[in-house]
C-alpha cells in the first residue's frame, strides 16, 4: 500500500469535525490532494514538530486531533513524543506512515528501521500503540487506532516507493495558517 | 494571583497558553506556571517543541505565550522560520537575557548574540524594565498579533518578578 492510499483511507474515516495536522513533505501534499479539509494544517518545513504541533491543538481544543506523521519526520523530533506522552491528550491521535527511509530526499534509509516506534509511544507514556502493515489490514488496524483511548500511535508500514508524486498544496503558508484558524473558531 | 506579577500581568494582557523550558532567571515565572489550570502550560521538553506546540494552540484559539532562556533560540530557529515566520503565526516570547561577559561561559556566545540574531530575521525586541510588567505585556501581544511575528521580551536576571 502507497503511503498516498494510507492517508486517502486514514481521512476518509474522519469526522467532519476532527482537525488534522499533516506532516511537512509529501504528507500534506498526498493529503491535500486525498481530500482538502478547512481543518487540516499542511505543514511545509519544521520537520520534527508534528506532535508538538498537534500537542498545541490537542491541549486547546475537545475535538479529536489527528497527527498525520512520517517516520523520519516522528524521529528528528522524537521529544515531541514524550511531551505527547506525558500530557496525555485523550483526543490525540498519531498515525505514522512509516517507508523506513528518507522518500523525498532519495530514499536513504533511516533508524525507525531499527527502533520500535509503537514500543517507544507506550514507553513515552501513551495509551495505545501499535505496528501494522497496510494492504488489507490497514482499515482494521486504523478502525482500531481510532476506536481506542488518546493518546494512541498506529505505526502503519508503507510502500517506500510513491509512484504518483502529489503537486505542492497551491495556498500560501499565511492562507494556510488563516484557514485553518478560521475554521477551528466556527465551532 | 499567581507569586509571578510578570506571569498575572501576560494573562491579564490575554495569554491563554503557556509552553516553556525553564531558566533560573525565569523561576517565578515558571513557578506561576506549573499552578495554571490544566491547558494551559505545557512543561516543553526542548524550545523548538514548545514553540511548535504555541503554533498549534493559536491554531486551536489561544494566545500562545513562548518562555525559554536565550540559549534555546538555537533550538528555536529552525521553527521560527518555516512555521511562525513563514505562515505568519504571532508568538509572544519571554526569553532570559544570560550571557554578559560576567556570566558563565556556556551562557556567552549565543547570550551576546541574542539582539544580533533577533535582528537578523527581523524580530522585534525589548528589554525588560524594573516595574515595566503590565505595558510590556501589552506591547508584547501587539507586537506580536500586528505584523503576525514571533516577538520577545528579554529578562535580565533582576527581572523575573
Amino acid at each position: 500500500m502507497t503511503r498516498a492510499e494510507a492517508i486517502a483511507l486514514a481521512l476518509s474515516l474522519l469526522g467532519e469535525g476532527d482537525i488534522v495536522v499533516a506532516a511537512d513533505g509529501a504528507i500534506s501534499r498526498e493529503a491535500y490532494r486525498a481530500l482538502d479539509r478547512a481543518r487540516t494544517f499542511y505543514m511545509l518545513g519544521s520537520m520534527g514538530q508534528v506532535a508538538s504541533i498537534a500537542l498545541g491543538l490537542a491541549m486547546t481544543r475537545p475535538e479529536r486531533i489527528v497527527a498525520l506523521d512520517g517516520d523520519g519526520n516522528l524521529l528528528m523530533g522524537f521529544g515531541g513524543l514524550a511531551m505527547v506522552g506525558g500530557v496525555k491528550p485523550a483526543n490525540l491521535y498519531h498515525l505514522v506512515l512509516d517507508n523506513g527511509c528518507y522518500a523525498t530526499t532519495g530514499g536513504q534509509p533511516a533508524l525507525s528501521r531499527m527502533v520500535d516506534l509503537a514500543a517507544a509511544a507506550t514507553g513515552a507514556g501513551y495509551k495505545w500503540a501499535r505496528r501494522s502493515s497496510s494492504g488489507e489490514h490497514a482499515r482494521g488496524a486504523m478502525e482500531s487506532w481510532l476506536a481506542a483511548k488518546g493518546p494512541a500511535l498506529l505505526d502503519l508500514a508503507v510502500d517506500a516507493e510513491e509512484p504518483d508524486p502529489a503537486p505542492r498544496v497551491p495556498m500560501t503558508p499565511k492562507e494556510m495558517a488563516t484557514r485553518a484558524r478560521a475554521a477551528l473558531a466556527v465551532r | 494571583m499567581s507569586v509571578s506579577r510578570r506571569l498575572d500581568a501576560l494573562l491579564e494582557a490575554g495569554i491563554g497558553f503557556v509552553a516553556g523550558v525553564p531558566c533560573s532567571y525565569l523561576k517565578k515565572l515558571f513557578a506561576g506556571c506549573a499552578e495554571l489550570p490544566a491547558g494551559f502550560f505545557l512543561p516543553a521538553v526542548r524550545e523548538d517543541h514548545a514553540v511548535a506546540a504555541c503554533a498549534g494552540a493559536w491554531l486551536g484559539g489561544r494566545r500562545a505565550l513562548a518562555a525559554m532562556q536565550n540559549s534555546g533560540l538555537g533550538y528555536c530557529l529552525e521553527v521560527l522560520t518555516s512555521l511562525h515566520l513563514m505562515y505568519r503565526i504571532p508568538l509572544p516570547m519571554v526569553v532570559s537575557d544570560r550571557g554578559a561577559p560576567t556570566d558563565y561561559e556556556e551562557h556567552r556566545i549565543l547570550g551576546q548574540s541574542t539582539r544580533g540574531l533577533l535582528d537578523l530575521f527581523g524580530i522585534p525586541w525589548r528589554e525588560a524594565q524594573p516595574g515595566g510588567h503590565e505595558a510590556e505585556s501589552r506591547w508584547l501581544i501587539e507586537a506580536s498579533e500586528h505584523e503576525r511575528t514571533p516577538a520577545v521580551l528579554l529578562v535580565g536576571k533582576e527581572a523575573d518578578v
